[in-house]
Parts: structure tokens; C-alpha cells; sequence
């Protein structure tokens, strides 16, 4: 007997107007079996970037800490924030520091985006530098994961480029002379520092072409850039099979007689082949769907709820407005740089070309020189004692570089005792 | 992960909350909320209590450019009360901003005026602070990054502790009055005025440049002593030399702490620029000052001359060989007209030809009389013309034209406009008599002026023929008589007045106004223009015939319609009560 | 935190006697960023609206009642407003025409707009041209001090005067 259908009338297609919208838009049913909980990264646009299952090792906090999801969510706080306050700022000499003054004093809840913008900034750059710590010190770099290596250094330096540009913005005596100091570091590189620095600056000094140079770089060239490396990372994170772990242990001995068959469906399989993997599969990966989905959440809101009470509790500073007559004493860089600039005080071209130079050079080299591949996936792997304690001597230098630049420079350069 | 994750979410929301409700309850709307209150138990009127009931707290903002930068001054949005003066016994924030006579403020009527007004100064001209901030310790420059804090009120944090007090005090503004009252003397700086004497007699000069001051190269220089550093700066500068640069070798003076405070404010003072010379005050003071130099003891007439010269009168007019083809010609103006018509004329032109265009110039009164004296004495008539047509050329033609078609060198810019003696049937529907008075007294409250006093008798028949035949190009005619009432028979009573001007707000005032000033909406395209019943001196020169004769006939040569078919003579008797009742008092 | 696949029982026991304490904790996440997002966006609403402009103000003052002489009409350009003065009654005419917001000049007859031909009486009614409304009045106080003060976000009907 054919099924007789109601005929359909207007109210009828307005009583299911809200249930046909919202299945027009959620079409699969919130995952309750394997298959709905699989499908989850094919079926949802966002989610597709998941793959369907990662290993629980990664999943660890004490492994990776989040540092590499938590530069990412602080990126994402910094160009939300970033494009509201874009809504008021005017990158005009004569017109910013007023634009900052309002912002922090008339346009509502001004200071807290400020805050947060700022504070998230340096925040990016210190967690990007312990992500980078946490990946050496695991191995993380070795084959098949070099270039993604190489793709991490150079978003170091479009992070710090970001840092840079964006400190010019408020145009205050903090800004402008950190900036004069920056670059003019800058100028010492060999035949082509002064042209380098003309073109970064649109003039011979700091003035209007810089600031508005730096802030169409902050706000318009770099995080495009920023967003089109990060993207490419993402990809090789899938490709090279998800994070780095430690080496899978030996399936166990098969029982005597009875072969346990599983089967397990892998995406890659279509790629790589096998489609399905028979046999005693060690099973040490779990659903992305719900667990890499809640630990992603937990670090976003775990980052928020930080970079909220800093911003509540500290404000940005704001200095006195330029005065280019009047260079503060001393005049420092940006606390990420002071390593540079204490190091520029022994030597111009060597702290501040040669050996910066020299450093970023090894780092982008690292893969390349250690080809071994034992120690991955776990800290401070005895098997690789030698390149740690290389790597976190650099470390260690830097860190007492900048104390020192930070604490103990006073007027002049000289040493101070800050206590 | 999950108590975590809760522990963060409830953080996230309550940092939310609280930031939220911060952007409440700012400081300024308390403070505007209790001004509103009180100055709504004060008020007077209902109108200004609706007013206020309905008022709620905003930023109040003074944007002022005439200082260099651009200064925006948030200060009244706390500071509400500042311009009203029922608030001066009242605490701070909203307290009125004192007056004073050294400020220049005046009492006019038992109300003060504020010679320096908010709207032109602001408030950081002369107090200094950050005109943005909205928070008092942003706003009053307590922010020790700000560079100018409330001067003479607010000391920053950072300041030596042993300077601090002694850097308050109202009298510290006075450096800031020195921006423009920069003349030695000035009486409302004292201070800046001990403070320069100090600069010289303490041998400042001899170390320092300040521009314009002194030329001193071995200290550094002051010229803009004040713009660069804080009072705490110069303080310490001046006691301690050696605070900031250890290889100074600037004596210690041991000056006594008056003296210091002196010198600080004088220092202060030094922004290198002085804000209240404009062109306009350049130009007044050319004004003033008299770029024409009059020997004391001048006769009036001759001042009178070197001013008109000066004065740039010729720019319009024409006297000797010097014509600015604007306005009518001055050279027998003491055969036209007498001492108290110049004088009236000088100090307000419309008080005697009420749509003059003639500037009523601001000069002293000295000046006008001197003026007056000198075109009064004027009074050399032309030499003896033969022809009307060289004393049509050379008297009339300047109005009305060489045509006679009322379009003269300077018809454009006399209103009513010269007569068109070219529109047919007007000159010929009038009497001769008329003319010849016309021409004899002149026409009230126009420019054409009494000629009888310059032109015979017989030279003034001569013209009118001439304008006859060349201009008109009609005769005289016999006219027949027309039945208008000598004078008004209708008596000018309240009710008489009313009933005129009912009517005329339904006929007239289309083309001669709502106001009767000849500007109706229809003026614009009409030439010769409807008449200004306003203009007192015409209305009253006319006789009541004449205006019957206007309006029941109309006006032949202009737009004016006769009004016969639509109204009655009573009707009009009302009308012509309510044009004379204008006089001179407004609607 | 994991979930762990259905087949095993007795984690699945311990799974379930956790259920009410995980319920509670996953409602307080909920609830904690849900209410951050709300109040998020209505800040973002309220940020978005500037609370301050830096044009000149609606509400000023013009002067003392005695710079308009009784019978004169005076036309501020930068303020786009005519002050009209009859007697003891003042009251103030917008000089923006209300065809396409040109200054419009006060001619003899009123006022007559350069741009397009627009004219309007003495009390701003249209007389010709484009414009499509007469010219607004503004509401025109006096303010404590004794300043005469023209508001020009509060219109009046036309025929308004302040008594002085």
C-alpha cells in the first residue's frame, strides 16, 4: 500500500520552518557511534582539519603544554582585538597619540582591548619561543617534519616582525625611540643595512613614512603572512602523520592459535594505502571528536581567562608623545630585542648583525645538521644530550641577555643595580 | 580537564562582568547627574525644568585650533557647572570657574561676562592638564608621562619631594597668560614681570638666549624654556644646577625661594610663540594707530580730507578725480545735504536710506565728525551748464543712466533703483508737478537728493523736456481726472490698522512681503523692485492722494496692478493706515 | 578526559557514576562562555558607538542677546544658522537647504540656495526650487550666564522666538 502524504499547507510550512532551517545547516546528527564520530571531520568545514584520530600521546598536557594551540589562539585574540582597534586609530604623526589618548580615556571598554592587545603581543612572542623550546627539546624537528621546522623559524620572525611593527603604533617616546633603536641596529647588516633601513623606514629617520609603513606591515602584510605560514604548518602536522610521538611499542606476541582480527579505517589509507590495517594494530590513538576538540578548548578558554585577568589587573603603558629632541636615557628596545641591543653594546655589527645573524642561520639549519632520529617524541632524551644542552645553553645566554638589558642597563648604558 | 575547564570558563565570564559594568558609573556621569539635580531645584521657569528632567550625562567636548594644535577639552564634562553662576559656592567639581576684573571679566547689568570665553579658549590654554582624559588622575596630567600638568595645582609623583609644595599655587598660571599678554607690565602678571626683571638683573642674560630677550651662547637656550620642561625641571635647574648635567657649570645663585618662583614662572611663560597676534589685530592696529598721521591741531575739514582719503571712501565713490563707480558722487555733497543727515548717515547709512548697502564703518566718533565737517564744506557748486543734456551727463546720467533707462554706472547698487525714464507710460501718466518736486527735493529715503539748491529752475525744466523726448519719447498729457480722495477718509484707528493689514497679507504681500519691505517672494523677478513700506522717510513724503492713486489705478511702467475691481475705498483707506502705522518700530 | 569506546564495561561503570559531576561542569563551561559571548557582543555594540565626535557641537552658544540687534538678521556660516532678532524675541534658522545640504545665503526676500535654486520666505518656507521641506528652526535657549544658546538636535516649529 503507497504511503499517503498529508497534503502540504502554507501553516505546515511554516510550523517546520525552524526545524528545516537548522537540518539545512546541521545536516549530521551530533556524533554518538564511532562511524557519526569519524565522519565528523569530513562532514564539518571547521572540523576538517582534524584528522579522525590522534594519538592519546599527543593529547598530553605535560607533552607539548599547548604551547603551539596557545600561539594560535593568541594570534586570533590579537587580530580580533587588532581590527576593533582599528575602528579608532588614525596612523598619522600628529593624530595617534590623541587617537591613544581617546582610546583611553572615551571610547568604551578602549583600555581593556588595548590591554589585551597588548599583553597577548608579548605573550605571542615569549609562548611562540617556548614552542620552539618544547620542539627541539622533544626531537620534534627530525625526518619527515624538517621543513615544517623551517616553516616554525621563519613564523618566529614574522612574530617578532609583527612585535616590532606594531610597538611603533602608539607613537609615544616608549615607541618611537625603542623603534630608532631597532632599526638602526638594523642598518649595520653589510652593504645593504642603510638601503634596508631606508626602505623599512620610507626616510632617513623615524617619522610619518615609518609609521605608516609599519602599521600597513602590521596590519595588512604580516598577518597575511603570518596566516598563509600557519596554514602551510597545520598541513605538514597532517601529512607528517600528526605530532611527534615516541616510537609505537612492538604489537604484543599473538596468542597462541587465536589472531584477533580488527579492522581500522584510516583516511590516509586512501593516500597511502593500506585502506584498512588487519591484525594485532597497537591502538594507542583515540577519536578527534570530542578529545582533540576539548583539549583545543581547553587551552583557548585557558588562554582567554589568562590574557582577560592580565588585561583587568595591568594597564599598556602610554609615555610622554614624541619629542624627537628628547631621547630618553636610556633608550631601550623592545624587551625581546634587548638581547640584541646589550649584545650591540660590546659590538655593532657582531652583536647586532653577526651573531643574531649567525643564530637564525643554525636554526634553520638544525633539521639539516641532526640527522639522526632517535629521541623523538620524548624530553630530554638521553640519546640526545649533546644538542640539548647546545640548544639550551642559546637558550640560557639570551634569557641573561635580556636581564641584563632589561634590569641592570641604566643611563647611558652603564651598569645599574636596579634592587 | 573538565573542573579546569570550568574553573576558566567561570574566570573568562566573570572578568567579562566586571569589565562590563567598569564602562558604568563613570566618575563624570555621577558628577553631571548631581549638577543636573541641582540646577533642576534651582531653575526658575517650568520650561527650564522639563528641560533638565530630560537631560541625561554626555561628554562635553571644546575643540579649539587658534593655539597651534589642535586642543580637545573634555574638563567641562565633569566640570559642568563651570560657565553657570548659581554654582560659585559649591564644591569642586562643580564649582562655577571664578571671574575676576584681573581676567578681564566685566560686570554688565549685575551678571558677569567672561572676557575670555570657553568656546574660544577652552580650558587647557590656560590651565594646562590632558583636555582627552575623563578620569581625574588622566585629565589633571597627575600621569607623571603627561608632559603639562595642571599648572600651579597638580604636582606628579616623580617630583623631588623637597620641590613639590612649593610648586602649587594659583599664581603659576600666570606663565600661561604670558602666551599672548606678552607686553612687559601687563598688570594681570606680576610674577612673569618679577621674574623678567630677575632674568636681567641676575645676569640670566648673559648665559641664555630667549629670542627677542637676550643673546647669550654659553647656557642653553630658553626661547621655548616653558614648551620644553615641567616647573619641577626648572626649579631644580635653577637651585641645584648640577642635578641633571654634572659637567654644568651654571653658579648657584642662592636665590630666595620667591625669587626662584619668579624666574620658574617667567621660564614658563617662554613657548616661543605669541597667540594673540593675528592679521585682525594687526589691522585694528593699523586702524587704531592711524596709518594717517594728523598734525594735532588740524582743522576739521582738513582731517577730514586726509581721513577720506585714507579711509578708502573713493573705493565707491567719486570726489575729484578719483571715482570708485559704486556709490553716488560726493562732490557737491554740502550743497545736498546738511551736518545732521552726514552724521546719521555716517554712523548707520540705513538710518537715513534704509536698504543702503553702505557699510556702517566703526570708526571713533572723532572721525566722523571730521569726515562730516569736510563734505560739508563742499559746497562749491558746479560751473554754470548750458544744456540739459551736459547737466543730464554730468549730474544724472551717474544713476540713471545715459539712456535714461535707470541703469547708470551705479544703478546696480542704489535701492529703490534709479527711475527707468525708457518705461513707456509711466512718465507720461504722471503730473509735471510731481517731477519737478522729485527733482527739486529730492525723493525721501532714496538716493536722490534735493537738487534745487545746485540746479536753477529753468535748468530743471530743461531736463525734464530733455527726458521727455529722448528718453520717454511721450508727451506730457492733458490727464484725465481720477476719482481718488484727497486724503484718507478713512480715520487711522487699532481696528482701521487691523483690517489693512488682513487685507494686505492677502493681496500684497506676494510681491511687497509679509513684512512690507518690498521682499515678497515675487520681488525677485520684478524690476523696478515693490516698494519698502519700511522706509519710513519715503511713506511719510507722500501724500495720501498718491497712494490712493497707486493702488486704485496702479502703476503704469511697473508691476504694480490697480486695485480698483477687487477693493473699496474704505478698503483701501484701511490698507494705507496700516502702511503708515510702520514708522519706525518693527512688527 | 577521554572518552573511551563503548566496549569496555567497566571503565563504562566509572564513566557513568561520573556522569552528574561531569554534567555540572560541562553546564558551568557552557554557561560561563556562552553569557562571555553575550556580553561580548553587546560590548562590542557599545564600542562601536562613538561617544564622542570631533565636528563642532550641536549645542552651543552664539552670544549675548545684545550682539543682535533688534530688526537684524545675521547668518553664521561655520555654525550654518541665521539668527533673526524682532524685538525682544530671538529665534534661530537652519542655513542648510534641505534639498542637498548646501549653505543656503540670506537674500533679501529670505533666503535663496546657490546650488540649485532653491528659495525660502523670511521664516524658511519653500518659495521655489527643489527643496522639498522648509528650512528647520532651532531650539534656542538662554543659558545660565546669560549666553544665548542654539541647539541644533532639538527643532522647534517655526514661529518660535525666545523672549529676551
Amino acid at each position: 500500500m503507497t504511503p499517503t502524504r498529508e497534503p502540504r499547507t502554507a501553516l505546515t510550512t511554516l510550523r517546520e520552518l525552524p526545524q528545516n532551517v537548522w537540518n539545512s545547516i546541521f545536516r549530521n546528527p551530533l556524533p554518538s557511534t564511532d562511524l557519526e564520530r569519524s565522519s565528523t571531520s569530513f562532514t564539518n568545514f571547521f572540523l576538517h582539519i582534524h584528522p579522525v584520530k590522534v594519538n592519546k600521546n599527543t593529547l598530553r598536557p605535560a607533552y607539548t603544554m599547548g604551547l603551539g594551540l596557545m600561539a594560535t589562539f593568541l594570534f586570533v585574540i590579537l587580530v580580533v582585538t587588532g581590527v576593533l582597534l582599528m575602528f579608532y586609530y588614525v596612523p598619522s604623526t600628529t593624530q595617534a597619540y590623541d587617537r591613544m589618548l581617546d582610546l583611553r580615556g572615551t571610547v568604551a571598554f578602549g583600555i581593556f582591548l588595548r590591554n589585551m592587545h597588548r599583553w597577548s603581543a608579548h605573550a605571542m612572542v615569549a609562548i611562540v619561543f617556548l614552542h620552539m623550546c618544547r620542539v627541539f627539546f622533544t626531537g620534534a624537528y627530525k625526518r619527515p617534519r624538517e621543513f615544517n621546522w623551517v616553516l616554525g623559524v621563519l613564523l618566529l620572525l614574522v612574530t617578532l616582525f609583527l612585535s616590532f611593527t606594531g610597538y611603533l603604533l602608539p607613537w609615544d617616546q616608549l615607541a618611537f625611540w625603542a623603534i630608532t633603536v631597532g632599526t638602526s641596529i638594523a642598518g649595520y647588516a653589510p652593504l645593504i643595512g642603510q638601503q634596508m633601513k631606508f626602505v623599512l623606514l620610507g626616510d632617513t629617520t623615524v617619522g610619518q613614512e615609518a609609521l605608516l609603513r609599519f602599521y600597513v606591515l602590521h596590519v595588512a602584510v604580516l598577518p597575511s603572512m603570518l596566516v598563509l605560514l600557519v596554514a602551510i604548518h597545520f598541513w605538514r602536522i597532517r601529512k607528517d602523520g600528526g605530532l611527534s610521538r615516541p616510537a609505537t611499542p612492538a604489537p604484543p606476541a599473538p596468542d597462541s592459535g587465536v589472531v584477533k582480527l580488527k579492522k581500522v579505517y584510516g583516511l590516509q589509507g586512501f593516500v597511502r594505502g593500506p585502506f584498512t590495517k588487519l591484525g594485532n594494530v597497537p591502538d594507542d590513538s583515540v577519536f578527534s571528536w570530542p578529545n582533540l576538540l576539548m583539549a583545543e578548548l581547553f587551552v583557548f578558554v585557558l588562554t582567554i581567562s589568562l590574557i582577560l585577568v592580565v588585561s583587568l589587573l595591568f594597564n599598556a603603558p602610554l609615555e610622554q608623545p614624541v619629542n624627537v629632541m628628547h631621547p630618553p636615557n636610556p633608550a631601550k628596545a623592545p624587551w625581546y630585542f634587548l638581547g640584541l641591543q646589550e649584545m650591540v653594546s660590546y659590538s655593532a655589527f657582531w652583536g647586532g648583525i653577526g651573531i643574531p645573524g649567525l643564530m637564525v642561520a643554525l636554526l634553520f639549519l638544525v633539521p639539516y645538521i641532526d640527522r639522526t632520529t632517535h629521541g623523538v617524541g620524548k624530553w630530554f632524551a638521553k640519546e640526545r644530550l649533546l644538542a640539548n644542552t647546545i640548544f639550551l645553553s642559546m637558550v640560557i645566554l639570551n634569557v641573561i641577555f635580556i636581564a641584563i638589558g632589561t634590569f641592570f642597563r641604566g643611563p647611558n648604558w652603564s651598569l645599574v643595580w636596579p634592587f | 580537564m573538565r573542573l579546569p575547564l570550568a574553573i576558566a570558563s567561570l574566570v573568562v565570564l566573570i572578568v567579562h562582568g566586571v569589565v562590563f559594568r567598569n564602562q558604568f558609573f563613570h566618575e563624570w556621569e555621577r558628577h553631571q547627574s548631581a549638577y543636573i539635580e541641582q540646577a533642576r531645584s534651582m531653575s526658575k521657569n517650568d520650561r527650564e525644568r522639563k528641560e533638565l528632567e530630560t537631560r541625561s550625562p554626555r561628554i562635553e567636548q571644546i575643540i579649539v585650533s587658534s593655539f597651534g594644535d589642535t586642543h580637545v577639552d573634555r574638563c567641562t564634562t565633569c566640570h559642568i557647572a563651570a560657565d553657570d553662576p548659581r554654582f560659585a559656592g559649591h564644591a569642586e567639581p562643580l564649582k562655577t570657574h571664578p571671574y575676576s576684573t584681573a581676567m578681564g571679566d566685566v560686570q554688565r547689568n549685575g551678571q558677569w561676562e567672561r572676557r575670555h570665553k570657553f568656546s574660544d579658549f577652552g580650558c587647557t590654554v590656560c590651565h594646562d592638564g590632558e583636555g582627552r582624559g575623563l578620569e581625574t588622575f588622566y585629565a589633571h596630567g597627575e600621569d607623571e608621562f603627561w608632559p603639562d600638568p595642571l599648572t600651579g595645582f597638580v604636582t606628579q609623583a616623580n617630583w623631588r619631594k623637597d620641590f613639590s609644595p612649593k610648586l602649587k599655587g594659583k599664581e603659576y598660571m600666570e606663565a600661561n597668560c604670558a602666551q599672548c599678554h606678552t607686553e612687559e607690565g601687563f598688570a594681570g602678571t606680576p610674577h612673569v614681570e618679577r621674574g623678567r626683571k630677575l632674568f636681567y638683573a641676575m645676569n640670566c642674560y648673559g648665559c641664555h638666549k630667549i629670542d627677542g630677550m637676550s643673546e647669550g651662547t654659553l647656557g642653553p637656550d630658553l626661547t621655548e624654556a616653558g614648551k620644553k620642561f615641567k616647573v619641577d625641571y626648572l626649579w631644580e635647574s635653577i637651585v641645584e644646577p648640577r642635578a641633571n648635567l654634572a659637567t654644568s657649570f651654571m653658579p648657584d645663585f642662592h636665590l630666595g625661594q620667591a625669587d626662584v618662583e619668579a624666574l620658574v614662572i617667567f621660564l614658563k611663560s617662554r613657548r616661543g610663540v605669541n597667540f594673540a597676534e593675528t592679521s585682525l589685530d594687526r589691522y585694528k592696529a593699523h586702524v587704531a594707530n592711524v596709518a594717517v598721521v594728523i598734525p594735532p591741531g588740524t582743522a576739521g575739514e582738513k582731517a577730514g580730507q586726509q581721513l577720506l582719503g585714507d579711509r578708502a571712501c573713493t573705493a565707491c565713490h567719486k570726489l575729484g578725480d578719483r571715482d570708485g563707480g559704486i556709490a553716488p558722487d560726493l562732490s557737491y555733497e554740502g550743497l545736498i545735504r546738511d551736518d545732521q543727515w552726514l552724521g546719521d548717515h555716517f554712523v548707520n547709512p540705513r538710518s537715513r536710506i534704509p536698504d543702503s548697502i553702505m557699510p556702517a564703518f566703526r570708526f571713533p566718533a572723532e572721525d566722523f565728525e571730521r569726515l562730516s565737517a569736510y563734505l560739508v564744506s563742499l559746497k562749491t557748486p558746479p560751473p554754470p551748464i548750458v544744456d540739459a543734456k551736459t547737466t543730464f551727463t554730468n549730474l544724472c546720467a551717474r544713476c540713471h543712466g545715459d539712456k535714461g533707462d535707470g541703469q547708470g554706472k551705479v544703478a546696480w547698487y542704489i535701492d529703490p533703483s534709479p527711475r527707468d525714464f525708457t518705461k513707456p507710460c509711466f512718465m507720461a501718466s504722471k503730473p509735471r508737478s510731481r517731477f519737478v518736486a522729485s527733482i527739486e527735493e529730492g525723493v525721501g529715503g532714496t538716493s536722490m537728493p534735493p537738487w534745487k539748491r545746485i540746479l536753477k529752475e529753468e535748468q530743471i525744466n530743461g531736463v525734464l523736456d530733455y527726458v521727455m523726448q529722448n528718453f520717454a519719447k511721450e508727451q506730457f498729457k492733458e490727464l484725465r481726472a481720477r476719482n481718488i480722495p484727497e486724503k484718507n477718509p478713512v480715520a487711522s484707528s487699532v481696528d482701521s490698522i487691523a483690517r489693512g493689514e488682513q487685507i494686505f497679507e492677502l493681496r500684497c504681500n506676494g510681491c511687497h512681503g509679509r513684512k512690507a519691505d518690498g521682499k515678497g517672494p515675487n520681488s525677485l523677478d520684478i524690476f523696478p523692485h515693490p516698494r519698502n513700506f519700511r522706509n519710513h522717510f519715503f511713506v511719510e513724503s507722500v501724500p495720501d492722494r498718491r497712494l490712493f492713486e497707486s493702488i486704485e489705478y496702479g502703476v503704469q511702467g511697473t508691476a504694480m496692478p490697480s486695485w480698483m475691481d477687487m477693493l473699496s475705498t474704505n478698503e483701501v483707506g484701511d490698507v494705507i493706515n496700516f502702511i503708515r502705522s510702520f514708522q519706525n518700530t518693527p512688527k | 578526559m577521554m572518552v573511551a569506546p563503548k566496549s569496555h564495561d567497566k571503565e563504562a561503570a566509572t564513566v557513568d557514576s561520573q556522569m552528574p559531576r561531569r554534567r555540572l561542569l560541562a553546564w558551568l563551561s557552557g554557561f560561563g562562555l556562552f553569557a562571555s559571548g553575550l556580553l561580548a557582543v553587546v560590548s562590542d555594540w557599545l564600542f562601536f558607538k562613538p561617544r564622542v565626535t570631533y565636528g563642532p557641537n550641536a549645542r552651543f552658544a552664539i552670544g549675548k542677546p545684545e550682539d543682535f540687534p533688534p530688526g537684524t538678521r545675521i547668518a553664521r556660516d561655520v555654525e550654518r544658522v541665521c539668527i533673526v532678532r524682532e524685538g525682544n524675541k530671538i529665534a534661530a534658522i537652519s542655513t542648510t537647504c534641505t534639498h542637498l545640504g548646501c549653505i543656503v545665503a540670506i537674500a533679501d526676500t529670505g533666503f535663496a540656495c546657490p546650488c540649485h535654486g532653491s528659495h525660502y520666505d523670511q521664516d524658511g518656507n519653500v518659495t521655489g526650487g527643489p527643496a522639498p521641506k522648509p528650512l528647520p528652526w532651532f531650539q534656542v535657549t538662554l543659558a545660565p550666564n546669560g549666553d544665548v544658546v542654539i541647539d541644533k538636535n532639538a527643532s522647534v516649529d517655526p514661529g518660535t522666538y525666545l523672549t529676551v
